[in-house]
């Protein structure tokens, strides 16, 4: 178990999004953009991607370039890789518990006289 | 609604009142949960979940219909109450099929810290999908662009 922190949660939020991870994929594919040219690129207004951007730079997913009077994004691909393995674990951590869970009950059930305490459970409700 | 749960079951060769037991009863919850766990099973009911490694993190028993379900909700910050800006909910369903159990677990909540009501006018347009499958598409976009989310 591993606690997940307010800056891990923004991780997550900033990703789960779809048109953000198509940000980001366009990002990928061109090395860095424009709120523009990202906008010409995607199904959204100027409006809407900065608004995803400045989402993503929060989660430190991009970085702002100052490039003259153009302010250019780029992806921080460590942040993205750190994201998508702070949501497998979560997701690997409940598989694991099932498990345990499922290793235990089997093995109480294997043990007929229910050696481990359990008690005869409220059933028939 | 935003897609923020994780989903996931399995198959028990055990009855159903064995496997609520399991699930249910503090002194397994010990065992497959926390390092140890005090439970109160009733709604409102308090949970504590020890971890000699991570710390205490505070639950509440929000539903329970023995011996099909129960659901909870557990603060993300070690040794916080839970409320609706810092928890997740957490519910088990139990299931007997034929000599065994189904129990499927679904945690949801984790974009209840997130952003503005725009945003969350946007993601409710019709986002629907799984947590499970989102995960798995991210998975794969990463792999995909940044190489395998799993580093040596």
């Amino acid at each position: 178990m591993r606690r997940r922190g307010g800056e891990e949660d923004e991780l997550w939020a900033a990703v789960a999004d779809p048109t953000r991870r198509k940000l980001l994929d366009v990002l990928l594919a061109r090395g860095e953009a424009t709120a523009t040219v990202l906008a010409t690129e995607l199904p959204v207004t100027r409006q809407a991607v900065s608004k995803h951007l400045a989402v993503l730079d929060r989660a430190g997913l991009v970085e702002r370039r100052q490039r003259g009077r153009e302010v250019r994004y780029a992806v921080r691909p460590e942040r993205l890789d750190a994201a998508a393995e702070s949501m497998a674990r979560v997701a690997a951590e409940w598989d694991q518990r099932l498990a345990a869970i499922k290793r235990l009950a089997e093995s109480v059930t294997a043990e007929a006289d229910g050696s481990l305490g359990l008690r005869p459970s409220t059933t028939s409700r | 609604m935003v897609p923020d749960r994780i989903e996931s079951e399995v198959l028990i060769e055990a009855p159903v009142d064995v496997v609520w037991s399991i699930v249910t009863e503090a002194e397994h919850v010990g065992k497959w949960f926390s390092d140890s766990a005090e439970i109160e099973l009733e709604p409102g009911g308090k949970a504590v979940l020890n971890w000699d490694e991570y710390g205490t993190r505070l639950g509440r028993v929000e539903r329970v219909e023995p011996p099909r379900f129960i659901s909870f909700r557990w603060a993300r910050p070690a040794g916080a109450e839970p409320t609706e800006g810092n928890s997740t909910l957490v519910e088990f369903t139990l299931s007997a099929e034929g000599e065994g159990t189904r129990l499927q677990v679904v945690e949801s909540g984790f974009r209840e810290l997130d952003g503005t009501d725009e945003e969350k006018a946007e993601y409710a347009e019709g986002n629907t999908r799984g947590w499970a499958k989102e995960l798995g598409e991210l998975r794969e976009y990463v792999s995909e662009h940044v190489g395998a989310p799993a580093r040596r």
